[in-house]
This record gives C-alpha cells, sequence and structure tokens, in this order.
C-alpha cells in the first residue's frame, strides 16, 4: 500500500480521500485506485481491515459518488467497485463550486449545494429541509423560495439526477442503474408543508417524504465546463478588453445552450442571435454602440476565441475546443519555461514548435541569440523534455560512417503529458507540506483551539473582562504568533494546491479535447 | 700630308641636366600619356597623341610609350575594322607581380583572385595548389606584408580567417552583416535594438488606446506599426553608427515575435505585401503551477516522499511560506 506504486494523479486522489473522509477510506479507496475493478471479497485481504469497515467505506463512497459498481464479467452474481477517478479528483474543486454559484446566483443556492456536496446523494426535500435549517438561523428564507432556487440549479444543469433502479433490476443479484435523458433535470412535485411543519417542530430529519425515490447529485461536468468558460473568458479580456470579455461570456452561454457538452466544436450560433441576447442582456453601451467591431476583433484574433463558420444569419460563429485549448496549452507551457529557463529559452522554445523541425544552426540565427547560449539553453530544455530529436541520416554509405541532420521539435501531446504529471506532483507535494505543517504543530493548534472555544464560551457567559485577559495570557505572545504564522502558511498552500489545480484543469482539456478530435 | 687631328672632346656636361630633364619630362610625359588613355577608354592612337602633346619629340615619346609597354601600364592593339593601331590603358596591374613574386607565390595569388568576394580558406589554397603547409604561410605571410592580400575572420566557420584581395570588401556571408564586428556576435547591440522596436510598439498601443471610445477595430488598427516605419524611426534615433536595413529589422522583430510579445500581419499596400506588426497580450498572465514552488523546481524529479529531496523539508517551500 506504499505509495510508491500509485501514479502521481492517484496520489492526490488517495491523499483527497485520506483527507476528506479518513483513514479506512482512504485505504480502501488506494487499493481500488491501483487495482481497479476488484470484488468485495479482495479487499480486506489487500488492505487488512475487517469486512464490515470495508462495506462501510464502500457505502460511504458510493454515496457520494466516488465508486460505481457493475456486474462482475466472469460471475454475473457477484458486483465489481471501481473508483471514478475524475469525481475523486473533484473533491479538491468543492470550494471552487461554491465560490462560483454564489457570484453566478446567491446565498441560498450555494446553501442548497453546499448540503448537497456534504449529503452526496439525497432527495430535493432532503436538501431543501436542511438548507432550511442552515438558513433559518438568520430566519430568511421559506422552503418554496429554496424550491424555487432549486429549480435553478437544475435548470441550469448544475445539478443531476441520479440513475434509479432498472426495471428488471430485483431480478439480478446486482442491480443495474439507468435513468432517461429527458429526466436528467426534472425536478419532481415537491410538497413544501411538511418541509415548513417539520421546521416549525426544530426536526432534525425529515421524515419520509413523496419523492424520497428521486435522488439528485452535483453534476460535475457542468462545473468544469463553468471552469473553463472562465478562463476563456479573462483571456479574451486579457488579448481585448474587459468589454469584449462580456461579450464573450455571453457568446460562450449561447453556445452551451445549444451544444451537445461533449462534442469538441460547438454548434453554430448566428450573428443575429447573439446580437439578440446582448440587447437582452443590459450590457454596457460601448459594447450596444460597436457589437459589430467587438465580434470582429474576437473572431479576426489568432488565439481562435471565436471562429467564423459561415455567413448564415450575418455570419455564423462556433468554437473549436481543441484549437482554443491547444493556444492555452502552449501559453502555460510557455510560461513555465519561462519561469524556470529564462526568456531566451523560451523564444527557442516558441520558435521550434512555430516551425516545427529546426536545426542548431537555425535556430541561433533566426533566433538571434549568441551560438554557446543557445546550445547551452537547447540542451536544457532537451534534459528536460521540452523538445525532443529526430534524427535524418544523409546520403547512404556501406563503408564510411554517415553524417546525419539532427533536428530539435515539439511534440505538444507528450510535452504536456510530461507537464501534466509534474503538476500532479506539485500539487501533491503541495498536500503533503500541508499535511506535515499541520500534524507537527498539531499539539499547539489544538491548545490554541481549545483555548479561543473556551474563551468564547466565556465571553457569551458575561465573564468580566479581566479573567478574560489573565485565560488569554496563558498562552504566551511567541505560541500565538506562531500559530498565527501556521495558519497563514497553511491557507498559502491551499492557495498554492488551487493554483496547481488551474493549470491542470487547461492541459486536462487540451488531452481531452485532442483525442476527440482524432 | 698631316692627319687631320680629331681632337674627341668628352661629352660635355650640359647634356646631363638635359638627360634628367628628360627624366623629369619623361615621367611627366608618363603620367599624361597614361591620363589620356583613362580619358579615352576606347584606347588612343598616335594623332590623339599629337593633338595632346603637339610639342612632343617624336623620340621622347617612343622612349616612353615603350617604357610602358614593358611595365605593361598599357598595352598595343589593333582595332577591328580599320587595323589601325591603338593604345590603350592595361587594367591588370597585377599580373606585373609576376616580375616581383615567386612563381609559387603568384599561383597562392590566382587562387585567391578567384575565390573572389566569398575568399578562401588556407586548407583550400593547399588542396588546389598543391604545395605544402609551410610553403604557403610563408607565401601567405609576404603577401600579407606587400598589402596584396588581407585575411577577414569569418562567422560561418568559427573564428577561421579566409584570404581575399586587398582591395575587395567582404562578402556579407562572411562578415554576417550588421551583427557581427569582427567575427563576434554582437548580443548586445541586438538586445538594445529589440528593446528599442518593443517600446515603440508599446507606446503605439498605449497611443491607440486613448482612441477607446471609437471602438475595439480602430484601436486595434490604430496600434500597428510597418517595418519600414520602425526602421525610419530606429534610423532616426541614431543608435547605431550605420544605417539598418529594413530586412535586418524584420529579423529583429520576428525575435519580438518568436517572444510571443508581438504578433505580424500581412497587409497589402497598393501593389506590394508589407508587413505589420503590434503588440499583443498572452493568453494567460502566467500559467498557475508555476506560482508554487514546485511549478519552477530544478530538481522535482529526484522529489519524492523517501530520501533527500522531499516536500517535508523542502528549502524552497520553506524560502516560499516565510
Amino acid at each position: 500500500m506504499s505509495s510508491f506504486t500509485l501514479g502521481h494523479f492517484s496520489q492526490v486522489c488517495s491523499q483527497l480521500l485520506n483527507h476528506y473522509y479518513g483513514e479506512i477510506v482512504g485505504q480502501v479507496g488506494s487499493y481500488l485506485l491501483r487495482r481497479g475493478n476488484r470484488m468485495l471479497n479482495d479487499i480486506p485481504t489487500a488492505t487488512g481491515l475487517s469486512i464490515r469497515e470495508v462495506k462501510k467505506a464502500l457505502a460511504v463512497m458510493i454515496q457520494h459518488n466516488l465508486v460505481k459498481f457493475q456486474a462482475s464479467e466472469r460471475n454475473n452474481n457477484v458486483a465489481e467497485y471501481t473508483m471514478i477517478h475524475h469525481n475523486v479528483y473533484c473533491l479538491i474543486r468543492y470550494p471552487k463550486y461554491l465560490y462560483m454559484i454564489k457570484r453566478i446566483y446567491g446565498t441560498s443556492e450555494e446553501i442548497l449545494l453546499e448540503i448537497l456536496l456534504n449529503l452526496g446523494q439525497a432527495s430535493a426535500s432532503n436538501v431543501i429541509f436542511h438548507s432550511a435549517n442552515r438558513l433559518n438561523e438568520a430566519n430568511v428564507l421559506s422552503p418554496s423560495a429554496l424550491h424555487q432556487s432549486f429549480q435553478r440549479l437544475a435548470q441550469d444543469n448544475f445539478i443531476i439526477r441520479c440513475p434509479k433502479l432498472a426495471e428488471n433490476a430485483t431480478l439480478l443479484k446486482v442491480p443495474t442503474l439507468e435513468i432517461e435523458e429527458k429526466e436528467k433535470f426534472a425536478v419532481p412535485n415537491v410538497e413544501i408543508e411538511p418541509i415548513a411543519r417539520m421546521l416549525k417542530e426544530k426536526a432534525t430529519q425529515l421524515g419520509g417524504h413523496c419523492d424520497s425515490e428521486i435522488i439528485w447529485r452535483v453534476n460535475h461536468e457542468r462545473f468544469d465546463i463553468e471552469l473553463r468558460n472562465v478562463i476563456l473568458v479573462n483571456a479574451a479580456a486579457r488579448r481585448v478588453d474587459t468589454t469584449a470579455g462580456e461579450l464573450y461570456h455571453l457568446i460562450l452561454k449561447l453556445w452551451r445552450e445549444s451544444s451537445n457538452p461533449d462534442s469538441p466544436v460547438t454548434t453554430p450560433v448566428s450573428y443575429n442571435v447573439i446580437k439578440d441576447a446582448v440587447r437582452k442582456n443590459d450590457s454596457s453601451p460601448i459594447l450596444l454602440e460597436h457589437f459589430d467591431h467587438y465580434l470582429r476583433v474576437l473572431y479576426e484574433d489568432s488565439a481562435g476565441l471565436i471562429d467564423r463558420a459561415g455567413d448564415a444569419g450575418g455570419g455564423q460563429f462556433n468554437l473549436d475546443y481543441s484549437k482554443v485549448f491547444e493556444n492555452l496549452a502552449c501559453a502555460s507551457l510557455d510560461s513555465i519555461v519561462l519561469e524556470r529557463f529564462g526568456s531566451k529559452a523560451l523564444r527557442l522554445f516558441r520558435l521550434t514548435r512555430i516551425q516545427k523541425f529546426m536545426e542548431q544552426d537555425q535556430m541561433q540565427n533566426v533566433a538571434m541569440i549568441p551560438a554557446k547560449e543557445a546550445k547551452m539553453f537547447t540542451y536544457k530544455l532537451l534534459e528536460h523534455n521540452f523538445l525532443q530529436i529526430k534524427e535524418l541520416k544523409k546520403g547512404t554509405s556501406n563503408f564510411a560512417p554517415v553524417k546525419s541532420f539532427i533536428l530539435y521539435h515539439v511534440e505538444l501531446p507528450q510535452v504536456v503529458r510530461t507537464t501534466l504529471e509534474a503538476s500532479y506532483k506539485g500539487l501533491f507535494n503541495a498536500m503533503v507540506r500541508q499535511m506535515h505543517d499541520l500534524t507537527e504543530n498539531q499539539r499547539l493548534l489544538e491548545k490554541h483551539a481549545m483555548l479561543e472555544s473556551m474563551l468564547e464560551r466565556l465571553k457569551g457567559d458575561g465573564v468580566p473582562d479581566e479573567e478574560i485577559a489573565e485565560l488569554s495570557d496563558t498562552m504566551p505572545p511567541a505560541e500565538k504568533s506562531l500559530v498565527e504564522k501556521i495558519h497563514l502558511m497553511s491557507d498559502n498552500l491551499t492557495l498554492g494546491q488551487t493554483q496547481a489545480d488551474e493549470t491542470i484543469l487547461i492541459l486536462e482539456s487540451y488531452l481531452k479535447f485532442k483525442s476527440k478530435e482524432l | 700630308m698631316a692627319l687631320k687631328v680629331v681632337i674627341k672632346k668628352e661629352k660635355v656636361d650640359d647634356a646631363r641636366p638635359r638627360q634628367s630633364a628628360r627624366d623629369d619630362d619623361k615621367t611627366e610625359i608618363e603620367a599624361r600619356i597614361l591620363e589620356l588613355l583613362r580619358k579615352y577608354p576606347k584606347g588612343i592612337n598616335d594623332k590623339i597623341l599629337e593633338t595632346h602633346m603637339p610639342n612632343l619629340d617624336i623620340q621622347i615619346r617612343v622612349d616612353v610609350i615603350n617604357d610602358l609597354l614593358t611595365k605593361k601600364k598599357m598595352k598595343l592593339f589593333q582595332a577591328p575594322g580599320t587595323n589601325e593601331l591603338f593604345w590603350g590603358l592595361n587594367e591588370q596591374p597585377v599580373s606585373i607581380k609576376l616580375k616581383e613574386v615567386d612563381k609559387e607565390e603568384n599561383v597562392v595569388m590566382r587562387i585567391i583572385e578567384e575565390a573572389g568576394n566569398k575568399g578562401i580558406l588556407n586548407k583550400d589554397i593547399r588542396d588546389q595548389s598543391g604545395l605544402n603547409l609551410t610553403t604557403i604561410n610563408k607565401i601567405l605571410k609576404a603577401l600579407e606584408g606587400k598589402n596584396l592580400i588581407k585575411s577577414v575572420l569569418s562567422i560561418s566557420v568559427a573564428k577561421i580567417k579566409v584570404y581575399m584581395l586587398f582591395d575587395l570588401q567582404p562578402d556579407r556571408s562572411v562578415t554576417g552583416g550588421s551583427w557581427y564586428t569582427d567575427g563576434e556576435f554582437e548580443s548586445e547591440l541586438v538586445d538594445i535594438v529589440n528593446q528599442q522596436c518593443y517600446r515603440m510598439l508599446q507606446q503605439k498601443a498605449e497611443a491607440a488606446k486613448l482612441k477607446a471610445m471609437d471602438g475595439p477595430l480602430i484601436v486595434r488598427n490604430a496600434s500597428f506599426l510597418s517595418s519600414k516605419e520602425i526602421c525610419q524611426m530606429i534610423s532616426d534615433m541614431n543608435i547605431v553608427k550605420f544605417n539598418l536595413t529594413v530586412e535586418e529589422i524584420e529579423a529583429i522583430l520576428e525575435t519580438l515575435v518568436y517572444d510571443g510579445k508581438i504578433e505580424m500581419r500581412m497587409v497589402s499596400d497598393g501593389d506590394e505585401r508589407i508587413k505589420t506588426y503590434r503588440i499583443v497580450e498572452t493568453l494567460l498572465s502566467s500559467a498557475a503551477i508555476v506560482r508554487i514552488p514546485c511549478g519552477v523546481c530544478p530538481v522535482i524529479k529526484i522529489c519524492g516522499t523517501a530520501g533527500e529531496v522531499q516536500p517535508k523539508n523542502c528549502v524552497y517551500y520553506d524560502q516560499w511560506l516565510d
């Protein structure tokens, strides 16, 4: 069970499981990540846990959409369990999800989502009930408003219905789950009355309710699309200006509504439709006035943010994900080369990438870098696998050794995969470091936490200030500042992990769309 | 019968001054004849000589012409058609060296002459002439001393000298154009010109942004500069002592394109297509991963959960978290 047998991605996943769900789930999860499909009986022998613990761990993971099961191929009566890698990785993105929902909608939707993330899978009523409970401390919203928020989330596909038992499921030992396309986002009728009643009674659990069979979960793919869109809009805003970013945001929305989420190219949207959307959206006056120009500047830009696909309806515009993510991935790689090796190396890297195949002499002439430096940077890039070599032999000779051309080129998918692995490693390192810092100073942190809670309680009880001050002095200021420093370090590391995740998203998207286009 | 006594008189001295005067005259006449020859490149005949120098004693003229002929500074030829005899200026004083130098040296000279503008390597002289190394070196030193040939540092063959005739201008492929002095690549000059071009494009872009109220298309089109304009502006700035051609400026601008700082676009202006450039922003301000130490770590390959390099005691993390 040592980590050296797991790839970097799986290491990250197992670290996440350990962190959020505890060690037992972590162990079971690591085993499944390593071994793929496994039947229930294999797991206790390999992990050394009891079968009860394993069953519980699996149940927790299935509830949280991290594990799926299906009938084994060899034996139809036994189920095999598999990890859903992407969902485990998305655990790190939960804070981003909440922030996005809050930004797009508001607090009530954010609470709904938080409850749903905590519960894993739940029925609509349950979610509404618990959210109302949470919000009731401020006595703000009624369940019907929450119901509407829930519907809004479903309409925009942020939450999705879980597959239900198939019709012949009871006949099989291993049940199959399925769901129809049109039912995926359909919100059932929810009875508000029982919920309101339970809330008044300050119940902690909602009892039986009418829609308990219809279960919902978070739709990770939709959130990925949203995260990607944020990156694209930022790129557009950098390329032109912020108003262009606004326009691009609207166009992305139109594309999303009309296209199949799995296709690498969106369906074209016509000029008139875009113009209507801009008008309806109450955008800035500059955008309305120069709408034509903004559109034109965006689709003539070399980054491929918008492609012009035809002339019907005043002009058809679509987006080729593979092209635009190739440009974004290249921008990421450029930035990494720049920070690691310097601007001269960047010039050589971009030159080789744009011109496809180059000889050493050509490179140093076109890049106008002195010969010695050019050679040094070329070999450094080669060493770190940013450049690849192709040898072509000149002439044929059976006797003398044949001179050969040595050409440098950049094989983009390979370089992206290498960088992606390095990014996973970086993310893992940040997590390990954070864990290490917190466990090392655990005693100190616990003491501080206890002291803080005691102080809070006493303040609530109305104890005079001098006593409180005396109590807080039991902890010397040096220790207090150390605790603060540790918290700051931990925050920095969390931010660092979020940053690493952003690069990982771009590189993963590039590889995903590249494989789709082929 | 008395013999007639003939008193042999010594040659009188006053003939001497006449001789020296004659010499002076001779050089003067030589010079005049050469001048005439240059003036009439197609050749002169006796008639023209007479008209220009009517007072010239025919004997002197003949002497001078003979001298010039032996010195090979002029030649005699027949005019096609009339078969008249003409005198012409001999343009190749080099062959006169035949007398002054050795035959071997002559061979070497001829080889170097053939190489023309591009010059020739020591090894190639050896191959072509078939002489051995020490002889060649001696000859080359001698010829250089006489200022007949010179050596130029070639950039293409890494600090090896090529030899060419003294008066010829070395070809661009040998000296490398404006960016090379004495065979050394002037990286500082390139950097300076590079930065200047970039700054100019930045200023243009900022000026263009002021027109933001006219719409983004106007802003974008106003931020373009053509390579000719940039060349003009750089020449006006007088950063470099010599003038830079448009091609050289375009080479510098291409390196900026490869830096990712500017983009190029071909625009047709009348009949020709010219290259225009403008500043562009990158798609990402920086790849997010470089903001953590692991993104730029030089030892990431050997980092792991066990061993010398671990995230737990990573020096870079310690620095970053402080």
